[in-house]
């Protein structure tokens, strides 16, 4: 008996060997030896022959003969399959090397506009400190432009706004974007916080560092017991966040008319560290932002007790920031429509 | 303009090294010291030499050997002047000069020769413009002696100053003014030369009786006050050289004493004056009137000027003599047979002069002055300081009669007062500091004279502050703010409520438009102008020219108005790119300019996307786009291709493709419209290939909430069934009109019927479009004898409308 299994087994191998490998085939020669049919069930049918202390033995070397045998056809089997995958997938083969970014299909990038991009970020940083986000229309008039902003007629303030006015001679385009805040405070009672961000006209000739249409943000905050204190802490976190460190702010009078005081905000040299350089014309600090304490008679204007409320208000162009933070020579492209220029900032 | 420290030194004293420090000190309390030069240093070094012999030079026939005595030696130059002689006196610039070209004087050869110094002409020294040749001194000029001293131009520390931060001030346009502040940032002690004894001394020397000249001055002109002074026995001259010295380092050039003396007290007191040539005062009258029926004028500098009749003139009794407060009359002014004079000092309405000046263009040292709001309580001080320089001048000269007054704000003078508390002033810098003694202190250097109770301050404003800078509490806030320097108050957060906050629906929109757009939209956002010009409207064929946004002093006619719509700078913005790119998207957020009968202008956002491409369709891919763009952003929107009205596109334009086109509906309203550009348009404009662009007009929608719809379903528990059929549709018809003839199918199981595929055959006339249906039953499982049902239903409706099953 345990001859014929050590038969069965040599069969089987030399069976194996003959085989030409293909999954029928396999699958055959498992059935004639492993199937119900097979040469191991008849050794099993058999077994009545043996003797009662050998049918353990036998059972023994029947299944471990099973086991082997199931084993090396699965293992066949597999094999023939993969086999056969591999040959598909070699006649479905595609060149993985044409991507997109090797390949001229026109103009594929995509992404914002350099001036979206900065506005975004002053934006967030300024509704991160509670600051709401106001708009207004670019077509001004006289009165939310200059006047409601302590600048009357004939104020030499005027000579500082080169004005875009139309035929009528009372709407102009908006010269920065303080009319936001004349707007936002005939809608808000104090307290608030708020920021416009937009465009502003100039009737300028325009180069590389002027233009007549550019972008500003301005701010306020008014509320009881506002310091200049404060204000220099907003400006300077607005400053750090944007330079991503660190930013050493300092102010210095200037005059504007709508606030008194005024200033002027330098920031220490981002190039030399202050110790003076062709960047900041070796004052070791560069003009970037006026600001100062609300004028009495703007907040009045609006109708704001003087006596409960101050504030203060700051403006930014942003334009500049856009240049300073992607070292662009002309501020022209910024309004130019070439993609060429747009890009350059592609989101991807 | 510039501050000469050396006249300052006059009023304040001030350490001998004047550094950036100082200057940076003095730009952080009062205004912007955009640099510090030192002019006249060479002329501390050169001297006078004299020529005592002359030799050939040995290889040149141009150039001398030039011995010099330089005082204790001599010593020989080369020198190529023609005008060199011996005997005569010369400036001797020795090794070491820097002269004002820049260039640092080291031993020389030339032409075989060194040469150790220079012999120079009044150019080269600038002190002078003649370059012909060496300057000469007069024989008795003291040989050795430094220019600096013989001429008296000592060296000097320039301060230039920013103008612009110093328009409110107009005290600050006058040395002493600017002396005051040296005074008060670096606390020294202030040297006021024109206080009452100095004015009671030279009011003695006035005469008794009335002015021999008369003055008027009408009600409704610009003139606020005019103070006259006679003076006889002047003689014109050269002025002397400390005063040319003051003058030249204000940038102002030395004509005569009398021109000079005017110049000074302008630059030294900060009022404008004129002094008039006494002889050409017709009729002996000064009346200050606006212009009559003068229209023109021919001003100082030979200019003849366009009057207007509400300009104020200075008038004598015939004709007018000066643009009041802007620039005096072709022969006003003194000439040199000039022997009686007549010294006007005046104020204008600071508005007045600026429309007048604006207008002719002219900006004077006067006029810019005038337009900062002068202190009518400075004109007598000024005009005796004339008289006191004048008399300096020339000895012999003589006051006749008083001063003559006249204007409206020659009435007693009632000072600004102010009241606020030194708690108010550190609440508002927001500091522990200053003190309130300190805070007086500062007060008082600055002129300002205060009444301290406790802390309770009552201040009064000096009248030159108070023309218009200095109005309220706050402006004091600003002095003591200033000089304490605001450099050093400390940043603070404050203490104050929490609220949310968010962004406005409209900035929501937007930047989720935005997003989408480049993430998914695969475009570049663009900025074109806002204001464009009939040209590229004309070009781009549209019809509305926006002729009522007009811009009255446009720069260029390009941008000569605001643009109606996007559509015209988003096409602008194609062609410009199509010329680089064979393929690109882009789009805009902008705003599009409208007027009507009720309101001067209306502003609306609109967004434009504009997709191109030399070869392929760019109509579907944009369709697309904005179709799932709108179900992004949550806005229920419909996009029919049968097209109707809208309002984004004039009927009347022309550049709609007749097929590709379709309209956009965003929450019913027809605000929008999507459409290939026609390419007989996009021929004239020389886009070379498919442009597709959308325009959305946003501001019927972005102040709307979109409202979110989404409800969830449980997960369906049976199998549903798939229909699919093909049927024969003619080839001009729309795929879609197949789904549109099913709309009256409704069952509650039919989730939806979509399109699978189009197939063209070879018949030129038909196409077959397959459509699968697809049914579901969340409770149970679909029965046969309903899906055959409906089923058949499907079937006979596309036969109805014309669209046969293909066997």
């Amino acid at each position: 008996m345990l001859k014929k299994i050590e038969q069965i087994k040599n069969d089987f191998y030399k069976a194996l060997e003959t085989a030409c490998g293909t999954q029928a085939d396999l699958s055959k020669l498992k059935a004639d030896f492993i199937g119900k049919k097979g040469a191991v069930a008849d050794i099993l049918k058999n077994m009545k022959e043996a003797s009662a202390e050998n049918i353990r033995e036998i059972g023994q070397h029947v299944n471990r003969l099973k086991s082997e045998i199931e084993a090396v056809i699965d293992s066949k089997i597999r094999e023939a399959e993969t086999a056969l995958i591999n040959e598909k997938l070699k006649k479905e083969r595609i060149d993985i090397s044409l991507r997109d970014s090797l390949t001229d299909r026109g103009l594929c990038d995509a992404g914002y506009h350099p001036v979206t991009l900065i506005q975004r970020e002053v934006e967030d940083v300024f509704t991160s400190m509670g600051f709401e986000i106001l708009d207004g229309p670019h077509i001004e008039d006289d009165y939310h432009n200059f006047v409601a902003l302590n600048i009357p007629e004939h104020h030499p303030a005027r000579d500082m706004q080169d004005t875009f006015w139309f035929s009528d001679l009372q709407h102009l385009l908006r010269t920065h974007t303080s009319p936001i805040q004349v707007r936002g405070m005939e809608t808000h009672r104090p307290p608030f916080k708020f920021v416009g961000p937009g465009k502003v006209f100039r009737n300028e000739a325009t180069d590389a560092s002027h233009e007549m249409v550019f972008h500003q943000i301005e701010g306020m905050m008014v509320d009881r017991n506002v310091t200049v204190s404060h204000l220099i802490y907003f400006m300077k976190t607005l400053l750090s966040e944007i330079f991503g460190r660190t930013v050493e702010v300092r102010l210095r009078p200037g005059f504007f008319p709508f606030v008194e005081p005024g200033f002027e905000l330098d920031i220490k040299c981002l190039i030399c560290g202050g110790k003076g350089c062709p960047v900041c014309k070796q004052q070791g600090w560069v003009e970037l932002l006026p600001c100062g304490m609300v004028h009495p008679n703007v907040l009045k204007c609006s109708g704001i007790d003087t006596e409960k409320y101050n504030g203060f208000a700051f403006g930014l162009g942003l334009d500049r920031l856009v240049m300073m933070r992607y070292g662009i020579d002309d501020i022209r492209h910024l309004h130019g429509g070439d993609l060429r220029f747009i890009r350059q900032f592609k989101a991807y | 303009m510039n501050i000469s420290i050396n006249w300052i030194r006059e009023f304040v004293d001030l350490p001998e090294e004047i550094g950036s420090e100082l200057g940076k000190r003095f730009t952080l309390s009062t205004c912007e010291v955009e640099d510090i030069s030192v002019i006249n240093e060479h002329l501390q070094k050169v001297i006078v030499a004299e020529i005592v012999k002359i030799d050939n030079h040995p290889n040149s026939d141009k150039l001398h050997l030039v011995t010099v005595n330089k005082g204790k030696e001599s010593q020989q130059v080369v020198c190529g002047a023609p005008n060199v002689r011996v005997g005569m006196k010369v400036p001797f610039a020795p090794l070491g000069t820097t002269l004002p070209g820049g260039l640092t004087l080291t031993p020389k050869e030339i032409r075989g020769v060194v040469s150790e110094g220079m012999l120079c002409s009044e150019a080269e020294l600038e002190i002078g413009s003649d370059d012909s040749g060496l300057k000469e001194f007069p024989a008795d000029a003291p040989v050795g002696v430094s220019l600096a001293e013989y001429l008296k131009r000592p060296s000097d520390t320039i301060f230039d100053i920013d103008n612009k931060s110093i328009t409110h001030r107009p005290d600050l346009w006058a040395q002493y003014g600017m002396a005051r502040e040296f005074a008060a940032v670096f606390k020294k002690p202030l040297r006021n030369p024109f206080d009452g004894e100095w004015q009671k001394q030279l009011e003695e020397r006035l005469g008794k009786g009335a002015s021999p000249v008369s003055v008027t001055v009408d009600d409704d002109c610009a003139c606020k006050i005019y103070c006259g002074l006679y003076v006889k026995n002047v003689t014109i001259g050269e002025s002397p050289d400390w005063m040319k010295a003051r003058l030249n380092a204000c940038g102002v050039r030395s004509i005569n004493n009398m021109v000079d003396i005017s110049n000074y007290v302008m630059l030294e007191l900060g009022i404008p004056n004129h002094i008039f040539d006494a002889s050409q005062i017709g009729g002996s009258r000064i009346h200050v009137r606006r212009a009559g029926s003068e229209q023109t004028f021919v001003t100082l500098d030979g200019t003849e000027r366009e009057i207007l009749p509400r300009d104020t003139m200075i008038c004598d009794a015939e004709k007018p003599v000066a643009v009041a407060g802007i620039m005096g009359g072709l022969d006003s002014g003194v000439k040199e047979t000039t022997t009686e004079v007549f010294i006007e000092v005046a104020n204008f309405t600071d508005a007045e002069i600026r429309k007048t000046s604006t207008r002719l263009g002219l900006r004077s040292d006067s006029s810019i002055r005038y337009e900062k709001s002068l202190d009518s309580q400075l004109v007598r001080r000024s005009s005796l300081r004339i008289l006191d320089l004048i008399l300096q001048l020339c000895p012999g000269a003589e006051p006749v009669g008083s001063q003559v007054i006249a204007g409206c704000d020659n009435v007693p003078y009632r000072p600004l007062v102010i009241d606020i508390t030194c708690g108010k002033i550190r609440a508002v810098l927001g500091t522990g500091f200053p003190s309130d003694a300190e805070i007086v202190d500062i007060l008082e250097r600055l002129d300002f004279s205060v009444e301290n109770r406790n802390g309770m301050l009552r201040v009064t404003v000096p009248s030159y502050r108070a023309t218009k800078d200095i109005e309220c509490d706050a402006d004091i806030i600003e002095e003591v703010g200033r000089i304490v320097g605001f450099d050093n108050i400390t940043p603070e957060a404050p203490l104050t409520r929490i609220e949310a906050v968010r962004l406005s629906l409209p900035k929501q929109l937007h930047r989720k438009i935005q997003d989408f757009l480049v993430l998914e939209g695969r475009a570049l956002e663009v900025m074109t102008y806002p204001m464009i010009g009939e040209k590229l409207l004309k070009k781009t064929e549209w019809p509305d020219l926006n002729e009522k946004l007009v811009l009255k002093n446009a720069i260029s006619r390009d941008n000569d108005r605001m643009r109606p719509s996007l559509i015209p700078t988003a096409l602008q913005t194609a062609a410009l790119n199509a010329k680089n790119f064979s393929s690109f998207r882009f789009f805009e957020l902008g705003r599009a300019y409208t007027g009507d009968e009720k309101n001067f202008s209306a502003e609306k956002n609109q967004l434009v996307v504009g997709f191109f491409d030399r070869k392929a369709d760019s109509f579907l891919p944009l369709l697309n786009t904005v179709e799932k763009m709108f179900d992004y952003l949550s806005y229920p929107a419909v996009i029919e291709e049968t097209g109707g009205s809208n309002t984004v596109l004039p009927k009347e334009w022309s550049g709609v493709h007749p097929y590709e086109y379709a309209d956009i509906r965003v929450m019913g309203k027809a605000c929008g419209a999507l459409f290939t550009v026609h390419p007989s348009l996009t021929g004239s404009l020389k886009i070379r290939g498919k442009l597709a662009l959308a325009v959305i007009d946003l501001s019927g929608f972005e102040n709307i909430k979109p409202k979110d719809k989404v409800k969830y379903k449980p997960l369906p528990k049976y199998p549903g069934s798939l229909f699919d059929c093909t049927v024969i549709v003619p080839r001009t018809a729309a795929a879609a009109e197949t789904l549109r003839a099913l709309k009256s199918v409704r069952y509650k199981e039919l989730e939806s019927i979509r399109l699978v595929g189009v197939f063209l055959p070879e018949d030129p006339d038909v196409k077959w479009v397959t459509l699968r249906a697809s049914f579901m039953d969340p409770d149970k499982t679909l029965d046969g004898a309903f899906l055959e049902e409906a089923q058949n239903r499907i079937v006979a409706e596309l036969e109805k409308a014309g669209f046969p099953l293909k066997v």
